[in-house]
């Protein structure tokens, strides 16, 4: 029966409805679903099936709790009616057998047929399709979000966890193993708790004590602890199963080890020391050199910081002051404490002023220092030694270096001595003196200083009274050479161009530069001491005066080259007998050695890498091949046990070459690898070059050649 | 031909046959076409036995082929007119073209050839040879993508570095990154830029002893775009003997003593301590008189190291014959403090003196690849000018010559104005100490002549292909066994250098092969087909260039002639025609005369 336009309407209305909301039930399920797994695997950690245990749950409650399929033509019908007055609430006349209707129902049902198909489609269906999909939207957007959770925790966490945990290496552990834990307690000093870890790798500080718990899935009669190859420990079991086992070991050196079950061996497991370092020490002040001069405070701050990975525990100065001259000198050693407490700080910065008066220092004397720190761990430490010297006055009045030996310079060197003198005389008489004659006397000094100054300049062959000590760096003269007419044949013309010329050529090369260099320094603080006795302020000029002699006393000292008078008398040589002695008696020593290479190391290594490089193409190993990989293996192992983490890799890949059949390159590679790393870096050595092979025809070239030069 | 004649015969008979029906038939209509039919049936079945030929005129040389080579663009080559030749080593799939098994033989049976087309990237220089006096047109390929160029020492002596240079062409329109791999890592890499050719230079000790394949990979992201073999051998040999001759005693020849001694080289040294007293010293070596030095005593050694006080204090026969033993090969290093010369000997290259700076330390740098070692506590003030037959080897950082060499008939005298390199143990620059002493006695040594020395050609010996070994040997007149893998080769003599050799072979696998001369065996590498051929490719291309700019404009008178070139006409229009005029006939007796 072909059924009527209005039955075919409403009954794909009817499949509409109940295909969207199918479809928006499966996505908000699928929304729903998502959520919880999401939250599940990333924050909770489950496992990533149990989406796949969700959704058809989900979609299932989901389902029956509205069984839309259920959903019938009449039902349809009186939604429509419901909705569209058009339809006069006879949408149900088209559901029924026409033969059946009465005569006005038939009427009724045509007018209908009429109207129906012009009906526009019910928004529902959609609706609800848009609300499925937009809660799915929503879903993934949060779950998006949720995953992006646990990495914002984790930065935070990693920085904390990285340095207790050890990076997880993937590790093969024998079948026979079914659970095992290593738990490492850290000595005392460092202050950390023990922790627990399910790997073999171990990385430990130094002297803690790691215990490692092993159970089998089967009974084994003996189980072994293989420490760097060579150490063999035999566990005890705990239980009659022969399936628990424990041992423990402090552990003070890195190295490797591997298991050893009833004589099947595991792979190498590094185990890694963490050291203690001492604690380090940096003094920011003062400088390693210090002069205190005359006028300057006799005293000093001293700021140091230091550090240490696990806690100090003290620190203090240990000073050594010198005093005296000559044979004279004598020592004493004091020991500062600073007076704070180190509670085991991992960083802390200490100040200390240190008086010099109070420790007994007079001028002259110098003071040698250095800080000392102990770790918790009785680790100790120093910095380098700093010098503190104070000036004395007394030395720089003294005339003894001018009674003997040659003098440059005599009359200038007690002209500054006199200023001073005049200096400390009119401090003195400062209180007497009225304010006047106090001012003209000052400047008069000055004056001398002035007067000094410029004849010190003279040394430096300064050109004129303006510059002190200043460098004369604008040649001008060099540009003016420029703008002359070129002179041809002119040859002090064309030296000028090139030459650097003075006034006085002579006096800019008196000295050598390190002399010129001081007395500049001498000029800048007569010129310093000027100013003040200018200014009225002989008492600030002193400091200035007393550095100044101090300088010019150095540099007196530096350019004389003194031989004190000896009294031994040397008998006039006779150049005849010179060098006629009898040698026959006298016999030639000659000595023979050949040294013997002890170490073969480099020599095996080297020819192994060589024929680690032939096997690449597959070939196996011959018995002399494995001969030679087995003294590669000892020394490896060696290796191994002092860097287990660089050669332990390596040292597997050996084994498996040694003992496997077919070599692989990836094997290969990785032992090739560690070799050039033990191999290390070679100097190079003298090697003769080669020629092509000796041949007459080139002897005769040669010779001919010879001949043809002459 | 007879045959030919037989057939028209046949077909004239068949034809006289076949009309006489056509005109007694009773149905007289359309006679003119039948007969007409019957005359095309006839005559077409006839030329479909008999071939029909006609001349024509082409705008080609009769005397000149097409050669196609490697990398000829398949594209280019496919509208060509003429006939197609290329060279068995060639891959080229789809095209028509006849294989050459031989070049040479082909034109020598070909005597009319005078010009050769030729595509791709051209010939190799052995091949080329067979084309002198033949008139050649190249039609060059883009230039290939790789490398273009390297080279490196096959043979390196323990402690020597490897140094792989060469030059990369990147055609391509990313960047590339080329990587030297060996022993299990990756030592160095370069990036080339697109569209760009870069020279690069690698350098690395090798530590193994014996044979090892470095690998050159040249990358684009995570594709290899190539992957060539650097085979490389690492051996010992037999330390240089030293011989010093102090005057005095001092820490530089002390520590060299010791550095000599600790490394094993055979060394004999002499010290003055009284007059005609030497005190002597022989490390790893046995004792020898040295009171007197001679022609013969000298012999013994590859090196003589002496302080200009000793060389003037020696007798002058002493001198003289140190003089004879350095013109004979040996090698002279002489330490001078002076500015002033004492002998002539050590005169040869002039000193200045300037006065040292205080407190400056003496950077030394090597002149030849400006290796800068680390800074020596000396205040040097003697320097050396190096005259024009004079090389500097060791530097200042301003320039400032401090050692050089110069050639003394077969041997070198190196002058030396550095008083005191020990400072460099003292401080723990070993390497430094060892490098610098390495240079100078590896330079001024007495060469040692080879047993024999081993050339290929070419370059890169690939399985399955001509390759040339020669050898030189140091004795001339014997005939030399040369083996390959226990393969015994029949060595031919050099007409020019009677002590030159040389055999051909075909290497039938990669990898290491030995080469067997007398008793010494020499290890070559025989390289993949595949290998290095952007290399060849630019090299095939470059001697072709070459070749043709050498060939000049001499024979470049061969024009174009219009030549009559004979072509058969297809014999499907033939059979078309028959087919059309027997079903015309066959049509008209069954259909129209019904």
């Amino acid at each position: 029966m072909l059924k009527t336009e209005g039955q075919n309407w409403i009954r794909s209305l009817k499949i509409r409805w109940i295909s969207f909301y199918l479809i928006s039930t499966i996505a908000i399920a699928l929304a729903i679903a998502l959520l919880l797994s999401v939250t599940g695997f990333y924050l909770l950690h489950s496992p990533a099936w149990i989406f796949a245990a969700i959704f058809p749950l989900i979609l299932a409650i989901l389902l029956f709790s509205k069984p839309v399929w259920k959903t019938t033509d009449l039902d349809v019908s009186r939604f429509v009616n419901n909705h569209y007055p058009e339809l006069e609430e006879s949408a149900d006349l088209l559901l029924q057998n026409e033969t059946a209707l009465s005569m006005l129902q038939q009427l009724q049902r045509n007018k209908i047929e009429n109207i129906i198909p012009n009906l526009a489609q019910p928004k529902e269906p959609l609706k609800r399709l848009y609300f499925g999909l937009a809660i799915l939207a929503v879903a993934l957007l949060i779950s998006f979000g949720i995953t992006k959770i646990p990495q914002i925790s984790k930065t935070d966490s990693i920085i904390q966890e990285n340095k207790n945990q050890v990076p997880t290496i993937k590790e093969n552990i024998p079948a026979e193993i079914s659970a095992f834990s290593a738990t490492i307690i850290p000595p005392a000093y460092t202050g950390k708790g023990e922790r627990k870890q399910k790997q073999f790798t171990i990385a430990a500080e130094t002297g803690a004590t790691v215990s490692w718990k092993i159970e089998t899935n089967i009974g084994i009669k003996k189980l072994k602890l293989i420490f760097n190859d060579n150490e063999s420990i035999s566990l005890k079991a705990l239980n009659a199963a022969h399936t628990q086992w424990i041992y423990s070991k402090t552990i003070n050196k890195s190295g490797f080890y591997q298991l050893d079950l009833d004589g099947k061996k595991s792979d190498l497991y590094q185990m890694e020391v963490i050291p203690d370092l001492p604690v380090t020490i940096k003094i920011t002040q003062p400088k390693q050199h210090t002069t205190i001069d005359i006028g300057q405070p006799q005293k000093f701050d001293l700021k140091a910081s230091l550090s240490d990975d696990y806690g100090i525990n003290d620190a203090f100065i240990s000073a050594t002051m010198a005093s005296g001259k000559g044979e004279g000198v004598s020592f004493t050693e004091k020991k500062l404490s600073f007076n704070t407490s180190f509670d085991n700080k991992k960083n802390i910065s200490l100040n200390k002023l240190i008086d010099l008066k109070s420790l007994g220092m007079k001028p002259g004397d110098e003071l040698y220092f250095f800080i000392k720190a102990m770790d918790n761990h009785g680790q100790s430490s120093r910095s380098d030694v700093y010098f503190v010297s104070i000036v004395d006055t007394t030395e720089l009045m003294s005339l003894a270096g001018m009674t003997n030996g040659v003098n440059l310079v005599p009359e200038y060197f007690r002209s500054e001595r006199q200023i001073i003198i005049d200096t400390e005389k009119l401090l003195k008489e400062q209180s007497t003196l009225p304010a006047a004659t106090f001012k003209t006397r000052s400047n008069d000094l000055g004056i001398d200083q002035k007067l000094l100054r410029l004849r010190y300049g003279q040394f430096l062959g300064e050109e004129n009274e303006t510059e002190i000590g200043g460098d004369h760096d604008d040649h001008d003269e060099h540009a003016e050479h420029k703008a002359e007419s070129e002179k041809f044949g002119d040859v002090s013309a064309i030296m000028d161009k090139y030459a650097h010329k003075h006034d006085i050529a002579e006096d800019a090369t008196f000295f050598e530069p390190e002399m010129k260099a001081q007395l500049k320094a001498v000029l800048t603080e007569m010129w310093n001491a000027e100013l003040r006795l200018r200014t009225y302020k002989p008492q600030e000029a002193l400091p200035y005066e007393y550095k100044a002699l101090r300088l010019l006393k150095d540099l007196q000292q530096k350019s004389r080259a003194y031989v004190a008078k000896t009294t031994v008398k040397v008998s006039a040589l006779k150049p005849e007998k010179r060098l006629s002695g009898e040698l026959d008696k006298i016999t030639q020593p000659v000595q023979k050695m050949t040294f013997e290479q002890k170490e073969k190391r480099t020599v095996y290594l080297k020819t192994a890498l060589a024929l680690l490089e032939s096997r690449k193409t597959g070939k196996n190993f011959t018995g002399q091949d494995r001969f030679l990989l087995g003294e590669t293996e000892k020394y490896m192992i060696g290796a191994a046990a002092d860097h287990p983490s660089t050669y332990l890799n390596a040292l597997a890949s050996l084994r498996k070459l040694i003992t496997g059949n077919r070599p692989t390159i990836k094997d290969i590679d990785l032992v090739q690898q560690a070799i050039q790393k033990m191999i290390n870096v070679e100097p190079a050595k003298p090697q003769v070059q080669n020629t092509a092979p000796a041949s007459a025809l080139y002897q005769n070239y040669f010779n001919n050649l010879n001949k043809a030069g002459r | 031909m007879e045959f030919n004649y037989i057939a028209m015969l046949a077909g004239f008979l068949l034809m006289t046959f076949l009309l006489y029906k056509e005109v007694r038939r009773a149905n007289q209509a359309r006679l003119l076409w039948r007969i007409l039919a019957n005359i095309v049936a006839v005559g077409c079945f006839v030329l479909l036995i008999v071939p029909i030929r006609y001349e024509t005129h082409l705008k080609q040389n009769p005397d000149e082929i097409i050669l196609l080579t490697e990398g000829t663009n398949l594209d280019s080559v496919a509208n060509l007119k003429g006939k197609k030749y290329t060279l068995p080593s060639v891959d080229l799939k789809n095209t028509k073209a006849t294989t050459i098994a031989d070049l040479s033989y082909f034109l020598k049976s070909n005597p009319n050839i005078r010009k050769l087309n030729v595509y791709g990237y051209g010939l190799t220089a052995a091949e080329l040879e067979n084309l002198k006096g033949y008139q050649i047109s190249f039609h060059p390929s883009a230039n290939p993508t790789g490398i273009i160029a390297a080279n490196w020492p096959a043979k390196l002596k323990t402690s020597e570095p490897l140094q792989v240079q060469g030059m990369y062409q990147n055609t391509t329109k990313e960047t590339v990154k080329l990587l030297l791999k060996g022993l299990g890592k990756a030592v160095d890499s370069v990036n080339i830029e697109a569209n760009a050719n870069k020279s690069f230079s690698f350098k690395t000790t090798p530590k193994q002893t014996g044979k090892a394949v470095y690998q050159l990979l040249a990358l684009q992201k995570n594709d290899t775009l190539a992957k060539e073999a650097v085979p490389v051998q690492v051996g010992n040999q037999a330390s240089m003997k030293v011989l010093i001759l102090a005057s005095f005693p001092d820490f530089e020849y002390k520590f060299l003593k010791n550095w000599l001694y600790e490394n094993q080289y055979p060394l004999a040294f002499r010290s003055q301590i009284s007059k005609n007293k030497y005190a002597s010293d022989f490390l790893n070596m046995d004792s020898i008189n040295l009171s007197q030095i001679n022609a013969l005593s000298l012999k013994k050694f590859d090196i003589l190291i002496i302080d200009e006080e000793e060389l003037a204090a020696i007798s002058p026969g002493e001198r003289s014959s140190i003089n004879i033993a350095v013109n004979n090969g040996m090698g002279l290093l002489i330490r001078v403090t002076d500015s002033k010369a004492l002998t002539r000997l050590s005169g040869k290259s002039n000193r200045f003196e300037i006065p040292p700076l205080k407190g400056k330390t003496l950077n030394l740098m090597l002149a030849e690849d400006h290796f800068k070692f680390n800074p020596l506590p000396l205040e040097q003030g003697l320097f050396l000018k190096t005259n024009q037959n004079e090389q500097s080897v060791i530097t200042d950082a301003s320039g400032k010559t401090l050692v050089n060499s110069s050639i003394s008939g077969y041997g070198k005298i190196l002058t030396s104005s550095i008083s005191s390199t020990y400072n460099w143990i003292l401080s723990g620059e070993k390497t430094d100490y060892a490098a610098y002493w390495s240079k100078l006695l590896a330079n001024a040594a007495r060469k040692r002549n080879d047993m024999l020395t081993v050339n290929i050609i070419p370059q890169f010996p690939v399985v399955n292909q001509k390759t040339r070994i020669i050898t030189d040997l140091s004795v001339a007149g014997k005939l030399p066994i040369l083996k390959v893998d226990d393969v015994q080769l029949n060595p031919r003599q050099n007409m020019e250098l009677p002590f030159q050799w040389d055999a051909l072979y075909w290497p039938k696998k990669t990898g290491w092969i030995d080469l067997q001369v007398n008793q010494n065996i020499e290890p070559i590498y025989i390289y993949k087909k595949t290998d290095w051929q952007a290399l060849k490719n630019q090299q095939n291309l470059n001697d072709t260039h070459q070749f043709i700019k050498n060939l000049g404009t001499a024979v470049n008178n061969t024009q174009l002639k219009d030549v009559v070139i004979e072509e058969e006409i297809s014999i499907w229009w033939f059979f078309t025609g028959f087919l059309l005029a027997a079903a015309f006939l066959w049509y008209e007796s069954r259909i129209l005369a019904v």
